[in-house]
């Protein structure tokens, strides 16, 4: 020891350097450990899947140039799945429909993980970010067969997913006439955006596996069309249809044809009355973003919207999980909840997107649902919050212009009924909870009635909120409570 | 490794390890004492404005855990002039939740920088930006905010029935996410929260 003091003593620059080196080193440790690994790369467009259940988009996460793609958001929409954070270890128990739950094991920075109980190599190394498990995208075919039992076909120039089900392949057949007239086939319904423009008709299919069953470009010897060009990109696929002058397209067969032909000369400009009246929104709100959740006009729909979204995460339930996470896994479960009880449900949003307070009343004003439900989480409180807005009551007739901000006032009583029914569905399943008056926005802007759904852990775990057994509940008490009251409530306005 | 290298090293690491915990305890003091800053600074500035005898004033504080509305009675020395009373009063309420721990907890730096009466019957309350800044997210932790402000003021001066909160002088959107601030709050409507919140 004395060696070492009188070592000190006589070497003090030595000692001097050293300590620089360490105290260098420490920091560029820290900062190691701090600098998020995609901080720099730019976000890939999104990816599309297409499964049995329903179609929705993921977004992927740029990591030392390669993409990879969350497990939670992939395979949540497909079954039943808990996921836990273990130190470095990632587990994930999935249970597909109707099938054997499988369980998988990655840990951070390794390549080697374990899937239904074999080994499973990674092409790079596995990645966990605030809570969240990630795998590269070239795995992601060969995972889901193990995980599901099912076929999978990923096609990366499109960016589409295709998880058990078999790519709708459309025909094209052209009858020349005057006017001629291109038969867009498909063998099941579809529901694709169209624009028209002045040399043609462009269908865009966000949400259908629509593929091209022969050739991607297609010519016509036609006066009128002269070609069709079939093209995959970001998540979306799109057929434009060329013409010599304006085309115009329409459904037929129940929306399994889509026929193609000259639009007809515009008829004079003549004033078109309101169908129905709606609440008017102040002229600086943005417009509505494009909706492609939205069913196609059912007589009877409930519109879901799962609160916040993209940069807007809501309320922080644990350090890595957030509110817009929690509440978007509920919307699903409480869609296919109404679904199996045969109420037609839309969601607002179907992935992580940020919508405004604004657009979202906008959106679900122009939907016309029967009834909106807001779902939101926080950790504050136990259970289940059922909200109706905290507005005076109105003498207003629904029928009538109503005022934008206090839209919802005329809507009330029927919003207050069927707040009741799901707190008596909650309470038949013992889950905890409170019905209250709301000052939450967009709530008081919409014109139909409208409920909010704030969950709570159900206990002192604040991690339960996110188990699938609690939010299946808390979704059936919802679906429950609402066809509850289905004969109250008013059908879809024309 | 020879054995001197080995003692400097051995040596720099403990002192690393040491400076580590200092620089921990240290930030948790400072921050402590931030904390009771805030505190006194809020009871100092009711103390400078009030005189004469304390008043058993009813403030209804929110608490997280079974969220619930309390109805506490305080003796506090508040000043006689209506909007400077009713600021002193919230001070009192934020101070309430700015305590460590905190039963409804609200931004670290919370204040309530003034209360404009209008006309007979409205209040529109001037926070500052850390009060909605930081102001924990959620539909009932928000309600809960609002709720024991308006039926705080309320309870105090019968007259005030509509309440408006401002954040830093302007108009906001929302609280944290969902309460809307846009709005006036009646307290007829927030007293049916306050009852079914008690």
């Amino acid at each position: 020891m004395l060696e070492g003091i009188s070592l000190l003593r006589f070497d003090r620059k030595v000692l001097l350097w050293a300590a620089t080196a360490l105290a260098l080193l420490l920091m560029f440790t820290v900062q190691l450990r701090w600098i998020p690994a995609h901080a720099q790369a730019p976000e890939p467009a999104p990816i599309t899947v297409y499964s049995p259940q329903t179609s929705y988009s993921v977004s992927p996460l740029s990591v030392s140039g390669q993409t990879y793609i969350g497990l939670v958001e992939l395979l949540e929409p497909l079954g039943s799945l808990e996921a836990k954070v273990d130190g470095k270890k990632y587990k994930l128990r999935f249970t597909p429909p109707g099938g054997k739950t499988e369980e998988a094991q990655f840990t951070e920075g390794k390549e080697k993980g374990k899937v239904r109980g074999e080994n499973y190599k990674l092409p790079s190394d596995f990645v966990l970010q605030n809570g969240r498990g990630y795998v590269p995208l070239a795995v992601i075919p060969n995972l889901l067969i193990k995980l599901l039992s099912l076929p999978t076909e990923f096609r990366p120039a499109g960016r589409r997913l295709f998880v058990g089900v078999t790519p709708q392949r459309f025909t094209l057949e052209l009858r020349q006439g005057n006017p001629s007239r291109l038969l867009v086939g498909f063998p099941s319904a579809v529901n694709p955006t169209i624009a028209t423009g002045p040399g043609g008709v462009r269908l865009t299919f966000r949400r259908e596996p629509v593929v091209a069953a022969g050739a991607d470009k297609v010519g016509y010897d036609d006066p009128l069309i002269i070609g069709a060009s079939f093209s995959e990109h970001d998540g979306i696929a799109e057929l434009n249809i060329s013409g010599t002058g304006p085309l115009m397209a329409n459904f037929a067969d129940g929306g399994k044809t889509i026929i193609v032909t000259g639009a007809p000369p515009p008829p004079p400009v003549v004033a078109e009355k309101p169908a129905a009246p709606a609440p008017q929104a102040p002229s600086n709100i943005p417009p509505a973003p494009p909706q492609q959740h939205q069913p196609a006009a059912p007589r009877f729909l409930v519109l879901i919207d799962p609160a916040h979204g993209g940069a807007d995460t809501g309320a922080a339930i644990t350090s890595s999980l957030p509110e817009k996470d929690v509440v978007l896994a509920l919307a699903r479960r409480v869609q296919h909840e109404l679904g199996s009880r045969g109420i037609a449900a839309g969601l607002l949003r179907n992935s992580d997107i940020a919508i405004s307070l604004d657009q979202r009343a906008v959106s679900a004003n122009a939907a016309r649902p029967a009834l909106y439900i807001a779902l939101h989480a926080a950790n504050t409180g136990r259970g289940v919050h059922v909200f109706t807005e905290m507005l005076p009551a109105a003498n207003t007739s629904p029928k009538s212009l109503l005022p934008w901000d206090t839209a919802q006032a005329a809507f009330l009583d029927l919003s207050g009924s069927v707040a009741g029914s799901v707190s008596a569905e909650l309470e038949a399943r013992k889950l905890p909870n409170t019905t209250l008056l709301a000052p939450l926005r967009p709530m008081n802007n919409i014109a139909a009635p409208a409920i909010a759904v704030e969950i709570a852990p159900p206990g002192d775990n604040v991690d339960q909120i996110a188990a699938a057994q609690y939010q299946e509940q808390v979704a059936q008490s919802i679906a429950a409570g609402i066809a509850a009251v289905r004969s109250k409530l008013p059908e879809v306005r024309p | 490794m020879s054995r001197r290298i080995a003692v400097v090293f051995a040596l720099l690491v403990v002192i690393a390890v040491a400076l580590g915990i200092y620089a921990w305890r240290l930030k948790r003091k400072v921050a402590r004492e931030e904390q009771i800053a805030v505190q006194q600074a809020a009871a100092g500035a009711m103390a400078s404005l009030a005189s004469g005898p304390p008043t058993n004033v009813t403030l209804y504080v929110a608490s997280d855990h079974d969220a619930t509305l309390r109805k506490t009675q305080m003796n506090l020395v508040l000043p006689s002039e209506r909007s400077e009373r009713a600021r002193a009063l919230l001070r009192a309420l934020f101070s309430a939740y700015l305590q460590t721990p905190s039963q409804h907890p609200i931004g670290a730096d919370a204040d309530v920088r003034d209360v404009y009466l209008l006309g007979d019957d409205t209040a529109v309350v001037d926070t500052n930006p850390a009060f909605a800044d930081a102001h924990p997210s959620g539909v009932l932790a928000e309600e809960l905010t609002i709720a024991s402000i308006v039926a705080t003021l309320n309870a105090d001066d019968g007259r005030i029935q509509r309440v408006k909160i401002l954040v830093n002088g302007h108009e906001r959107e929302t609280l944290a996410g969902h309460a809307d601030l846009q709005r006036f709050y009646l307290v007829g409507n927030i007293g049916q929260v306050v009852k079914d919140l008690q």
